[in-house]
């Protein structure tokens, strides 16, 4: 067989004596063996590396702007577009017939393959599509000419064209075309005032109507109440009679000031052009930022880079969710994984310490045990349709019958909302809290205990004075563990209450200020809604990146905040254990 | 309590006192119950979700329960029972009598209502013909003339205050002017429901037309111009078919009707029509005789009908009744010794009709014990009731055969009408002596059974029994199929070709880990791994389903070819290390050599990435997605890749055996690295020869792999799905397997190195069987979490219920079974406990995986203690 002498026989014994020749087989050090063990260990790497940075590349470049290219197609055809991404393909037959002959072989020299690339061509409106694929071969030339404005709308998605002219206040005003500085000034007082138009639709209009439906849910409760008919049901009746007409001239008043606004505003128009000519003119307050792309210095395109992200992580979502920001599935995911926090801390800490610190150790506790270990391996989706069926359905309905007939059958607790979402979760993720909790317990040394004990102190004392401190760092680490799941979690959210838009904040300036029974929207669900559930995954995929990359980096945040946090308490508890 | 000391001590010096404050006793206690109590709560509230699963999905097995019963005689003096018939909300019933008499009743109590009367102008009613809804009737005569007319309920919804003053109180929700019932309705409304009965002006179908003997009526078109079709069988055996247009004139306000009739080619002499049927859009009548032959006539040309076939369907029993059931494409056919079966129209290639299709028996239900005398079928499910000669009625569901309710009539007398209630909510039966009998009846899940649910069904319209899933679809008449088999399947498939995929990697993986690196090396990679735990589902399926499936569809050949190039770079490249002399080599085991796998590693899919055109040109004719379709090659290169490790190992085995140990002292010239190498070669060489011609010869005995586990190419498919769990599995079984190789005591590893064992042959043979259970504790909760994933393959894996093992396909799991359909479901219906059972044996089957898990975790754990 083949083989190498490993140390054959260096310290050579005295004469005389025989060395004995140790060899070791090639085939036991298995070295093929080895490579392939280390090539697994190599690829689970390189999936988990690779797989961060193609989410951290395409979500910390999204926002970049980019140049905007204008392609002339050998046909003669004229595109606008940022370059999205590029691809190689394999052209179809019926799209191989089409070309001509050196084309045809150039393609089946590269063995079918052939390159195209993807332009954002925006103008939806002008255009009825957002993106179109322009195939290498059939490119003629490319430029980059100066110019062209890139322009981010509230409706319609982007318009990539010229300016041909703006108008304000009713006044034409070609001069603003080419002063940036004046336009920019122009499109900041129309979109104050939109936002004014915003505030007063949303806000004032907001608070009319949810006091009209306040009163109007008093007079049904005070039907349900005393019956209909009865002098309290009359009496209410003419209150609300009083109201609505209170409310209604209030309404009258915020509609006229909000037209009267939206007629000044409809006299600041900007018009723009596509490459092709076709004009589109729009109001300017309609333009939520426009740069002229290739034109901008680096400095400038950070100041639109960072503009976008303060866009996205602090304002609505708009165009079916693929454009503008998502700060209420920021809100909503983080007020659910606080919910979900209060709920799974105690409880799941409680039952550790039933199980370590009360329960009999025996055969029932053991059980338990394995049954506590069992159910963090049950699927999420089991917890989902458990939280439908026992919190919406149930408990939900119970508390709707009993505190909120009026509002029936109209649900309130009765459906899916952010309080179930939180519970089911909690579910989920009290194994781990329970895990963690008890783990920490163990590693409290018996001796402190009765040391406590043997001083005096009673069971509940020495449970929070010596053990629940040492034991700190595991509790706060399951539960941060948890927190972490539950934030990553999507399946059971999408039966118990998220929702793609939610029109209303779980916290608002109503009372009672939090809205427990609210449904609301969440990351993870806002990544699966734009990227399978949109019009066009394809402009929604920037959006789903960024989204990805800001749940990504808020589990991580939370997992490493646990490995820290332990590390630091373990830290401060080395020395005081005795 | 306050454990106060008050004994002196003996020589009377007072004792310390050794009091404890009241507070810190009550808070004390507090804590006590709360623990204790907290603690039950959660162990109580996670038994709770099973059993809280179970009670949902229980109700789909019970069957029904009748809520209320009550009987009462209608009066018989009307020539005989024609129809009986009742409103959507269970209020009115009503009875045609033979002679035009038309009794309305209320259906809770039987209380008469004013009689109304068809006005028949002395004709003698010798046939009666209805559409399933019960509210239009033909009526046909001796003179051989029809009668259109309606016999029906109309309702309107009125406010509390336009309803008259004076009624009478029949029950708690119902009162009465005696004409019409005036029904109580949440929102304080008043329901008034008014029987109705009008009759059209005679039709003359021939002028050669006897006494008609049997007849039936359909109604379509629009409810301005409505087209009557029927057919008529008059008392010569002639058979004709018809439709009757009606269209009012706009100035005149008259209306005209025209009729247009067609005679069905003739029957067999001697025939005696006993009942006929036509489907809803008139293509297709059927005459059943009084021996019990069927005769399907095809009319879909108008012009041309034609006898299909004639078909003895029960077998030589008597034909004592038959009907449609919903959606009119299944008959229900009902015999005189009780038999009941359900046929339908199905094409088939060797039929014997002339129109390609035959009758088949689908479902033969439990029998009644005398003749079938009436069938009333639902009119929205499968459901149907059917009474006997003997006073008993049995409520059904065809599709899954179950008989729901046995019911029984007082006095045993033979039942002549029967009628399911248009909400399925109710059974009113009427035997020969008038006796009316109604049910409240509660029915909420007919169509499940065990049976059903895991068991092949026949479907209506399906060429025979399947496992199919499709829970909705856009028609009215539509069945829901709920069989769980596909999504279990759908489940079991991603999961197994997941494990395929991520427990090689993991397992290796983590014995590279546990056995061969620096611990410093360990303390990187680990968390690396683990980190992959952590990426929520969602975002892996995301990746997987528009990043990497467009991905992997494109470059599949390159993707196949990974397969084979990743591991045998590697080999080449440890083949190439053992070149290195042996203290360099040493010297580099480290880091270095890690490095080396990484770039190695790299290479390979660079190689394949660059190959793959090349590759599918050699292998697959260049198209990898034409030769899944069988569009062209043969199986030959497939079944070679399948077959090249396997023949591989078989090569080195024999190798081993035989040539392995003369080949080594034949040649010691050489370096023993480089000898190694060509015996690597060698081997490869001869595996690749014989998995060629084990190819081929599988290839000319018939066998494909196509069709089997490779079949035509869909995006999101099994492949890519497999790939993304890999990223939920892999961290687990890496980590939990890593744990346990770790956990063996070191004094075994170091007995072994000591006794000359390389670090290889310890980890394989001392290491891996020591920790054995632990590492199979790591694949079963790995597959525990494969199974129970749901983002991942509600987004990645296409969604088909489909029963086939193609991993370039999709599948439908449990889990995203749920997922997308439980929020559309409606509370307590059986779509939703359906998906409620979905989730219990999803429950079930993760419970066991876990439970297994665990106790062979806790096995191994005593194991590592004991060493």
């Amino acid at each position: 067989m083949t083989s190498t002498s490993i140390d054959t026989a260096r310290a050579r014994p005295a004469a005389g004596t025989l060395a004995r020749v140790r060899t070791t087989r090639l085939q036991a050090i298995g070295e093929p063996n080895l490579w392939a063990l280390g090539g697994a260990l190599a690829f689970g790497c390189v999936m988990v590396v690779g797989f961060l940075l193609l989410v951290l590349w395409n979500g910390v470049t999204t926002f970049w702007p980019r140049p905007v290219v204008v392609v002339t197609t050998t046909d003669g055809a004229r595109l606008a577009g940022e370059p999205f991404r590029s691809e190689v393909y394999r052209p179809g037959p019926e799209v191989l017939a089409t070309l001509d002959e050196a084309t045809r072989r150039r393609i089946a020299a590269a063995g079918g393959l052939a390159g195209r690339d993807l332009y954002r061509t925006g103008n939806f409106d002008v255009y009825s599509e957002d993106f179109r694929w322009v195939s290498d071969y059939a490119v003629a030339s490319t430029a980059m000419p100066s110019g062209l404005m890139f322009v981010e709308r509230l409706e319609w998605g982007p318009f990539i064209g010229t300016i041909r002219g703006v108008t304000v206040d009713g006044r034409a005003m070609p001069e603003l075309k080419d002063d940036p500085r004046a336009l920019a000034a122009a499109h900041d007082v129309a979109r104050a005032r939109w936002r004014q138009i915003r505030h007063i639709e949303r806000d004032l209009i907001g608070d009319v109507n949810h006091e009209l439906e306040a009163e109007r849910l008093n007079v049904r409760r005070v039907a349900l109440r005393y019956g209909d008919g009865t002098p309290e049901h009359v009496a209410a009746l003419a209150r609300f009679a009083e109201r609505e007409t209170a409310l209604q001239a209030d309404y009258a008043r915020l509609a006229a000031d909000a037209q009267g606004l939206k007629e000044t505003d409809g006299h600041t128009q900007i018009t723009l052009a596509e490459i092709g000519g076709a004009e589109k003119t729009i109001n300017l307050s309609a333009v939520v930022r426009m740069y002229p792309a290739n034109d901008l210095g680096v400095a400038q395109k950070l100041g639109v880079y960072l503009s976008r992200w303060g866009e996205f992580v602090s304002d609505e979502p708009r165009e079916a969710n693929t454009e503008g920001g998502v700060l209420p599935a920021i809100f909503g995911t983080f007020v659910m994984t606080l919910l979900l926090v209060v709920v799974v801390a105690p409880f799941g800490v409680v039952t550790a310490l039933y199980l370590r610190e009360y329960a009999r150790q025996g055969r029932l506790v053991s059980i338990v045990r394995i049954s506590v270990n069992n159910l963090a391996g049950v699927p999420s989706i089991v917890y989902g349709v458990f939280g439908l069926g026992f919190f919406a359905y149930v408990l939900g309905g119970g508390i709707d019958s009993l505190f909120f007939p009026e509002r029936l059958p109209n649900p309130t607790f009765g459906t899916g909302g952010i309080l179930w979402a939180a519970l089911t979760l909690a579910l989920l993720t009290v194994p781990v809290v329970i895990v963690a909790t008890e783990e920490a317990l163990a590693a409290v040394p018996r001796s402190m205990r009765e040391g406590s004990l043997a001083c005096g102190a009673s069971k509940w004392q020495t449970i929070r004075r010596i053990v629940l401190p040492r034991a700190m760092p595991g509790i706060m680490t399951g539960v941060i563990l948890a927190m972490a799941r539950g934030a990553g979690e999507v399946a059971p959210l999408m039966l118990v209450g998220v929702v793609k838009l939610a029109p209303d904040l779980p916290l608002d300036g109503y009372f009672p200020y939090f809205h427990l029974e609210r449904s609301f929207m969440h990351l993870g669900f806002h990544i699966f809604d734009v990227g399978f559930q949109s019009r066009n995954s394809e402009a929604g995929k920037p959006m789903v990146f960024v989204t990805t990359l800001l749940l990504i980096g808020l589990v991580f945040a939370m997992n490493i905040s646990a490995v820290v946090i332990r590390n630091r308490l373990k830290r401060k508890f080395a020395g005081s254990q005795f | 309590m306050a454990t106060t000391d008050r004994a002196e001590g003996p020589a009377g010096i007072p004792r310390r006192r050794k009091d404890t404050r009241r507070s810190v006793i009550i808070v004390d206690r507090i804590a006590d119950w709360t623990v204790t109590v907290g603690g039950l709560l959660v162990i109580i509230a996670v038994f709770g979700i099973m059993a809280f699963l179970a009670q949902v999905v229980v109700p789909l097995f019970t069957g029904g329960h009748v809520e209320s019963r009550v009987s009462y005689v209608l009066p018989i003096h009307d020539g005989g029972t024609l129809m009986v018939s009742t409103d959507e909300y269970r209020t009115v019933g009503l009875k045609l009598g033979r002679s035009g008499a038309v009794l309305p009743f209320h259906l809770p109590s039987g209380r008469a209502l004013s009689p109304l009367s068809l006005d028949l102008a002395g004709g003698t009613v010798t046939a009666f013909g209805r559409t399933p809804r019960r509210e239009d009737v033909v009526l046909g005569f001796a003179d051989g003339t029809l009668r259109f007319g309606k016999v029906r309920t109309t309702a309107e919804v009125l406010p509390a205050d336009r309803v008259p003053a004076g009624l009478a109180r029949i029950d708690d929700r119902d009162r009465t002017d005696g004409t019409s019932v005036y029904a109580q309705v949440p929102g304080n409304q008043v329901r008034k429901v008014t029987p109705e009965a009008t009759l059209d002006a005679p039709i003359r179908i021939a002028d050669d037309a006897g006494a008609i003997v049997a007849l039936d009526y359909r109604i379509g078109g629009t409810v301005e111009r409505p087209t009557r079709s029927f057919v008529a069988v008059d008392d010569k055996g002639t058979v004709r078919i018809g439709t009757a247009e009606s269209r009012m004139n706009m100035m005149t306000r008259q209306v005209r009707t025209t009729t247009r009739t067609a005679t069905l080619p003739a029957l067999p002499a001697g025939t005696r029509v006993e009942t006929v049927l036509m489907t809803e859009k008139a293509d297709q009548v059927y005459v059943g005789d009084a021996r019990g032959m069927i005769h399907r006539y095809d009319v879909r040309d108008f012009a041309s009908p034609m006898l299909a076939e004639s078909v003895d369907l029960l077998r030589g029993e008597a034909l004592t009744s038959l009907y449609f059931l919903n959606g009119e494409a299944s008959l229900v056919v009902g015999g005189g010794k009780g038999t009941t079966a359900v046929y339908f129209r199905l094409q088939q290639a060797n039929a014997r009709s002339t129109d390609g299709f035959t009758l088949v028996r689908a479902h033969t239900l439990a029998p009644h014990p005398a003749a079938v005398t009436a069938i009333g079928a639902s009119q929205r499910t499968k459901m149907f009731v059917t009474g006997d000669a003997a006073g008993g009625v049995l409520v059904r569901h065809s599709t899954s055969e179950r008989t729901l309710l046995r019911l029984a009539s007082e006095g045993g007398r033979p039942i002549v009408a029967a009628l399911l209630t248009p909400r399925d909510d109710g059974v009113l039966a009427v035997d020969a002596d008038g006796r009316a009998v109604f049910w409240h009846i509660e029915v909420p899940h007919p169509e499940t059974t065990l049976g059903t649910i895991f068991g092949k069904v026949w479907y209506e319209g399906y060429s025979g029994p399947t496992y199919t899933w499709q829970s909705s679809s856009g028609t009215d008449s539509f069945e829901p199929k709920l069989s769980l088999v596909p999504l279990i399947f759908g489940t079991i498939k991603a999961t197994l070709y997941s494990l395929l995929f991520a427990v090689p990697v993991a397992m290796l993986a983590a014995i590279y880990t546990s056995e061969f690196v620096h611990h410093r090396v360990r303390a990187v990679v680990k968390p690396t791994m683990e980190m992959m735990a952590s990426l929520p589902s969602v975002v892996l399926g995301f990746i997987a389903a528009l990043i990497l499936a467009p991905l992997v569809e494109t470059w599949i050949a390159a993707v196949l070819l990974a397969f084979f190039a990743v591991p045998l770079s590697l080999f080449a490249g440890a083949h190439l290390w053992q070149l290195l002399p042996g203290d360099t080599a040493r010297r580099l085991g480290g880091l270095p050599k890690l490095a080396a796998m990484f770039v190695v590693l790299g290479l390979g899919l660079i190689l394949s990435w660059w190959l793959g055109a090349a590759f599918e040109a050699a292998f697959f004719g260049g198209s990898f997605k034409a030769w899944v379709n069988r569009d062209l090659g043969t199986g030959t290169p497939f079944l070679f890749l399948m077959l090249l490790p396997v023949s591989f190992l078989a090569v080195l085995a024999v190798a081993n055996r035989t040539v392995g140990r003369n080949l080594a002292d034949a040649v010691r010239a050489l370096p023993p690295g480089v000898v190694d190498l060509l015996r690597w070669l060698a081997t490869l060489a001869a595996a690749a020869a014989l998995a060629f011609v084990a190819a081929e010869l599988l290839t000319t005995l018939g066998f494909d792999p196509r069709g089997a586990v490779v079949d035509t190419y869909v995006q999101r498919n099994t492949l890519v799905v497999g790939f993304a769990m890999g990223f939920a599995v892999i961290p687990i079984v890496y980590t939990i397997a890593e744990d346990a190789l770790s956990a063996v005591p070191e004094h075994l590893r170091a007995a072994s190195l000591a006794c000359g064992a390389t670090p290889w042959q310890t980890a394989v043979a001392v290491i891996l069987p020591t920790a054995a259970s632990g590492v199979f504790a790591a694949v079963m909760v790995g597959m525990g979490r494969a199974v129970g994933e749901t983002m991942i393959v509600v987004m990645a894996a296409g969604n088909t219920a489909i029963l086939d093992w193609n991993v370039f396909n999709g599948l439908r799991a449990l889990s995203a079974n749920i997922a997308v359909e439980l929020p559309e479901a409606v509370k307590d219906e059986t779509l939703y406990r359906m998906l409620f059972l979905a989730a219990l044996t999803l429950f079930v089957m993760t419970f066991v995986i876990n439970t297994v898990a665990e106790v062979i975790r806790q096995r191994f754990r005593r194991r590592a203690v004991q060493l």
